[in-house]
């Protein structure tokens, strides 16, 4: 009886102690490769290096960065990128769901060769690519380089100057570089969305389709008015991680273009690359990156806060 | 009568659709394909002009499929397999890719993967199970971290990385740090993963086993465990495919030659043969096939850690 209640106490500590010790290496291993890194971000943004070491910079960093001709040329490569990206992926993820959804006996089969190119690295994925349109010897450069079909000299994706720019200095319309980065990307990231849209298509009640369709309403009725509102929150979710894996995936552009040619595919990751890697500037590129980071934070924040609200809704 | 209209009208329809999707697969698949055969031929047929599609043509036909030139010419390049005296098969693979960026990117995978499976199985149980003080909060903070990209970091792992270099520790090198790094980087979202798998698991089971006088580390690894192995498992090739992919972290950190990565090798590659395209696709193929073999027999398993981390973003 006694040793009981002398165990028990101990029994309990060792209970009420045991969620912290389970999770404290999480939180270490965070605190070093996470944490640590963001604030030691922050501090550099607000620093140069100076031959006799750091010096305190203040705000002179941001504003450097916003007065380089090429930070805004990035801002509309990126917006371009994203756009053209992020409405190609869910128009065709939304589209071949919308296929996979009847119910064929070879789903299976093709939802997994669809999903290869998800699985291949992104700077794979960009080699690939690149491998298309070499000048002169990629397979699709003969049929682009025809000057018959691309008129008045033919086509050279990957050295092809950007057309003249329609609105001021934004970069539309793009440069054939551009397009294939967006077509690439597009191609890397459509499976997961064509799978994320197939699994919200399925949880929209069959009843509920079938009764609008004995009341009369036709495929593309059903398609508009019951099928597009009851995924929103699954297409809101799908855009916005389309938008963060836009902002920052950063491998493709170094096997597809290398940001090029000129600036031309010198999108905001790449940019902040070329300031901290090439130009060896770390204070300015940790700017750029504490800028990144509020815009993906502000994302992040957004997707949950609409999942939130559907899970609420449910 | 009208019912077999009616029939034969589903069946076309389904005809059609098959259709639709065989040919957007076809499309999805040129890329792929195309890359595949480049590998396959000779440099004369790759640097031709106007470029082949198949190498098969002779003077005379424009396709003959007994004049294929079909080569290996790509991969013996990557490979370089060299007469040795000592390997039992008479010739050792010399090529970088094979003798050093592959092992590399293996056993980072796999450590990296192994602990983050352990790292993440603990917390995750942890947070399924126990309504702590600064629960709420630390997994918030968990999602927040979520959502740090990984270019921001790099900034400071750069600097840190080439601070310890120089600090000269014992038994430190890159390997050890680029692991840790990756560890941090895979970690948050598949903690989140690894509670949602654990959410799964009905409580009354561990009660069971905890009245029939298991102690709470002993449930966990006898009742738990077995029934948390498939969500697990999907988190360490999920885990794995990810570091296997990571090109610019590994680019950054990774200062000496020998520890570096096979997407390395493969960027490297680009900078060599710009012209001798069939070593590069070569490349690619060797690289990519490892994930895409063990994505098609492992698919269902990815499909379930992938939608369960697709929720929580």
């Amino acid at each position: 009886m006694s040793r009981i209640a002398l165990i028990q106490p101990k029994k309990r500590r060792f209970r009420n102690a045991l969620p912290f010790w389970l999770i404290l290496p999480t939180i270490i291993v965070l605190l070093i490769v996470q944490v640590y890194p963001a604030l030691y971000t922050m501090w550099l943004s607000f620093h140069e290096r100076e031959p006799k070491g750091w010096e305190y910079v203040g705000l002179r960093n941001f504003q450097r960065l916003f007065h380089q001709s090429l930070f805004h040329e990035s801002i509309g490569h990126t917006i371009v990128f994203l756009v053209g990206y992020a409405s190609l992926t869910m128009i065709a993820g939304f589209f071949i769901a919308l296929l996979l959804n009847r119910k064929l006996r070879l789903s299976g089969l093709y939802i997994t060769l669809l999903f290869i190119p998800w699985i291949l690295a992104d700077i794979i994925a960009g080699m690939v690519f690149r491998l298309l349109v070499i000048p002169d010897y990629g397979l699709l450069a003969g049929f682009l380089q025809n000057p018959t079909i691309f008129p008045p000299k033919g086509l050279s994706v990957l050295t092809a100057v950007p057309p003249h720019p329609w609105f001021g200095s934004f970069p539309f319309p793009p440069a054939p570089a551009m397009i294939l980065l967006i077509l690439a990307s597009s191609w890397r990231a459509l499976p997961f969305i064509t799978l994320l849209l197939l699994a919200a298509m399925q949880t929209v009640p069959t009843e509920v389709i079938e009764s609008s369709r004995i009341d009369g309403a036709n495929g593309w009725q059903i398609v508009r008015f019951i099928m597009t509102p009851l995924m929103l929150p699954t297409m809101v979710v799908a855009l916005f991680s389309l938008i963060l894996t836009g902002v920052n995936s950063v491998g493709m552009i170094f096997s597809l273009t290398g940001g090029g040619p000129g600036t031309s595919t010198e999108v905001l990751s790449y940019l902040l690359y070329t300031i901290g890697w090439s130009q060896l500037r770390f204070g300015r590129a940790a700017s750029l990156a504490l800028i990144m980071a509020i815009v993906n934070w502000l994302l992040i924040s957004g997707t949950l806060r609409l999942t939130r609200v559907e899970e609420r809704s449910r | 009568m009208q019912r077999i209209s009616h029939a034969t009208r589903k069946k076309w329809e389904r005809i059609a659709v098959n259709g639709v999707i065989l040919t957007v697969l076809l499309f999805a698949m040129i890329p792929i394909a195309t890359t595949l055969l480049i590998s396959f031929k000779r440099e004369q047929d790759v640097i031709r002009k106007p470029p082949v599609i198949f190498p098969c043509d002779t003077s005379e036909k424009a396709f003959d499929l007994r004049a294929c030139r079909w080569s290996i010419e790509g991969y013996l390049r990557v490979l370089a397999p060299k007469p040795s005296s000592k390997s039992p098969l008479g010739f050792a693979l010399t090529g970088n890719m094979l003798r050093i960026y592959l092992p590399n990117t293996l056993l980072y995978a796999t450590v990296t993967a192994f602990i983050v499976v352990i790292l993440a199985g603990m917390s995750g149980y942890a947070f399924s199970r126990f309504h702590f003080r600064g629960y709420k909060f630390l997994m918030t903070a968990i999602l927040a971290i979520t959502g740090v990209p990984l270019l921001t970091n790099l900034l400071a792992l750069y600097q840190m990385s080439v601070t310890l270099r120089k600090a000269h520790l014992p038994f430190w090198d890159d390997r050890i740090f680029i692991i840790i790094v990756y560890i941090g980087f895979y970690l948050p979202l598949s903690v989140w993963i690894a509670k949602g798998f654990f959410d799964a698991i009905p409580r009354e089971l561990e009660e069971a086993a905890l009245i029939d006088g298991c102690t709470p580390l002993c449930a966990l690894w006898r009742v738990i465990m077995p029934l948390a192995m498939p969500g697990l498992t999907s988190i360490f090739l999920l885990t794995f495919v990810n570091v296997w992919n990571e090109f610019i972290a590994a680019y950054l950190l990774i200062a000496k030659n020998e520890y570096k990565t096979a997407m390395f090798g493969l960027y490297d590659f680009l900078g060599q043969n710009i012209v001798n395209v069939q070593v590069i696709a070569a490349a690619c193929i060797i690289i990519a096939a490892p994930v895409v073999i063990l994505f098609l027999f492992t698919r269902r398993t990815f499909f379930r850690a992938m939608v369960e981390g697709a929720v929580k973003g």
